[in-house]
C-alpha cells in the first residue's frame, strides 16, 4: 500500500540499523525519548528497540493523552455521565480508565448512557438526532485532536445546536516537555518528536529543545523506517555536537504547521491557567478550555462538576513510567495486578500507553532474554 | 466485565492518523467521503485542507483531515 510499504522495507531497515551501529560511541550510553504514545506503540510492535545497539535506550514519554488524564478528571466525566437526561460520548479508550471509584464502563453498566464515538462530529450528530437530550463530548487529546473538537464546536454554534456541549480536557505538548527537562531525576540526550502533533503546530515550536536545553530533535513518522531514520538523525547530531530540530516526517509536517487549524483553535479555545497531569502534577498553561465566546457549549459551565483532586493509587507507578524514570516492567504491579483486561494505571489502558504496548508486544522479547 | 484491549493502534486519540483516499466531496457541508486501506468508508471533515478533490490522500485523525500526504 502506498505510504506504508515503502516505510516497512526490511532491507532498508537493516541498512539503517547498520548506520545507527556505526554512529554510536561504544562507551557512551544514549537516552532518547520518544514523546508520543503512537511511537511507543510502533517501537514495540515492530521491535525497533531490538535493532538498536544496547547502549541506545529509548525512553517512553508522556504523549498518550489517555494516560495523562488524572483520576479526578475521570470522576468529573462519570459525574456528568450520571446527570439525568445526558448522553455522554467519548473515545473508546476512555471507557476503561479508572476513576477513584469506578470507570465510565462501570457507570454505563449501572445505567448511565455512555456511548463511544470516533470523532467529535459523531457526538454532534447524536445531539442533532436526540434534541430532547443533552449530549456531552469528553474531549481529550493533544493538538492533533483539538482542531477536530474546535471545528465541531464551531459547527454546533453555526447550526445552533444547543443540546451539545464539550468537557474540554485537551492538553498541549510543549509544557510537559519543559516540565520533564526541569526534572532532576531524568537525563535525556535527545528527542523523537511527535509527528502528528507537528502536522498541526509545525516543527517550529520544538526549537526550544535545542535552543534552551541543547537537545537534538527529529520530528518522526510512525513506520519502522521513519523511527530508525529519526534515531539515526538524533545520534548523528549528538556525534557532530549539533542540537537542532530536524524534520524526518517532512512528507506531512510543515515547519509552520497547519495555519487554518491553529486559527480555529485560537478562536474556540483559551489556555487554562494550570491543569493536572497524571504523574507530572499541575503544569501551567498546559491545557485548553472553551473560549468565553463558546462558553454556551462548555459542559463545565452547563453542569455541576465535582473537580476534586484524587491521588493516584499507591501501587501504581504510571507517573514514573510517564516521566521515563522506570520501564513498564519495573512497576510493581505490571502484568500481575495491572493488565489490559483490568488496569490499575492509565498507561495500561490505552494501546498507546507504554505499559499496554509493552504488555502486548515487548514482554515476549523480554521473556526470550530471560530464558 | 472484561474487555480485551485492541492490539493495534488506538485510532481514537493520541498522535495517530491514517491515510485515506478521497472518493467524493460534499462542498456544501465541508465533508468528504473517504476510504482507508481496508476499504472502510468514513465521512471526513475537510475544513483544514480545503479544497480537496477525489483521488487525493488525506491524513485523517478523529474524523478530521489534518493535511495531505505527499511523497
Amino acid at each position: 500500500m502506498r505510504f506504508v510499504d515503502e516505510f516497512r522495507d526490511a532491507e532498508l531497515g537493516r541498512s539503517l540499523a547498520g548506520e545507527i551501529m556505526a554512529s554510536v560511541e561504544s562507551e557512551r550510553h544514549y537516552k532518547i525519548m520518544e514523546v508520543c504514545g503512537g511511537h511507543t506503540h510502533s517501537i514495540y510492535k515492530y521491535g525497533i528497540d531490538d535493532l538498536l545497539p544496547p547502549n541506545v535506550e529509548l525512553v517512553h514519554g508522556p504523549g498518550c493523552p489517555v494516560c495523562v488524564i488524572p483520576m479526578g478528571r475521570v470522576d468529573d466525566g462519570i459525574s456528568l455521565a450520571r446527570e439525568p437526561g445526558v448522553i455522554f460520548t467519548c473515545f473508546g479508550d476512555m471507557l476503561r480508565v479508572p476513576g477513584s471509584q469506578q470507570t465510565l464502563l462501570d457507570a454505563k453498566a449501572e445505567g448511565a448512557d455512555v456511548r463511544i464515538v470516533y470523532s467529535p462530529l459523531d457526538a454532534l450528530r447524536i445531539a442533532k438526532q436526540n434534541p430532547e437530550r443533552e449530549v456531552v463530548f469528553f474531549a481529550i487529546g493533544f493538538e492533533t485532536t483539538a482542531p477536530s473538537t474546535a471545528l465541531t464546536v464551531r459547527r454546533a454554534k453555526a447550526e445552533s445546536v444547543s443540546n451539545f456541549s464539550v468537557m474540554c480536557s485537551h492538553v498541549t505538548i510543549v509544557p510537559p516537555l519543559r516540565a520533564l527537562l526541569e526534572s532532576p531525576d531524568l537525563r535525556l540526550d535527545g528527542f523523537i518528536g511527535p509527528g502528528h502533533v507537528a502536522t498541526i503546530v509545525g516543527a517550529r515550536p520544538f526549537q526550544f529543545l535545542p535552543q534552551q536545553y541543547g537537545k537534538p530533535v527529529a520530528i518522526s513518522g510512525f513506520e519502522p523506517l521513519d523511527l530508525l531514520q529519526s534515531v539515526l538523525m538524533v545520534l548523528r547530531q549528538l556525534a557532530a555536537g549539533r542540537a537542532e530540530v530536524e524534520n524526518q516526517y517532512a512528507r506531512v509536517v510543515p515547519w509552520e504547521g497547519n495555519l487554518r487549524a491553529l486559527e480555529v483553535m485560537s478562536e474556540v479555545f483559551a489556555l487554562r491557567p494550570h491543569f493536572e497531569w497524571r504523574g507530572l502534577g499541575f503544569i501551567s498553561q498546559s491545557a485548553l478550555r472553551l473560549a468565553d465566546e463558546y462558553s454556551e457549549w462548555d459542559a463545565e459551565q452547563r453542569f455541576p462538576v465535582p473537580g476534586v483532586r484524587v491521588a493516584d493509587p499507591k501501587a501504581c507507578q504510571c507517573g514514573e513510567v510517564l516521566k521515563g524514570v522506570i520501564k513498564p516492567w519495573e512497576c510493581k504491579v505490571f502484568g500481575t495486578a495491572c493488565t489490559p483486561e483490568r488496569a490499575i494505571g492509565t498507561c495500561m489502558v490505552s494501546p498507546e500507553g507504554a505499559c499496554a504496548a509493552y504488555y502486548n508486544y515487548g514482554r515476549f522479547a523480554r521473556e526470550r532474554e530471560v530464558v | 466485565m472484561t474487555e480485551h484491549v485492541a492490539v493495534d493502534r488506538c485510532i481514537t486519540c493520541g498522535d495517530v492518523a491514517v491515510p485515506m483516499h478521497v472518493i467524493d466531496v460534499d462542498r456544501v457541508r465541508g465533508l468528504a467521503l473517504c476510504s482507508d486501506a481496508q476499504g472502510e468508508h468514513a465521512s471526513v471533515e475537510v475544513a483544514l485542507v480545503e479544497p480537496v478533490s477525489p483521488g487525493e490522500v488525506l491524513l485523517v485523525h478523529a474524523g478530521t483531515a489534518l493535511c495531505r500526504e505527499a511523497l
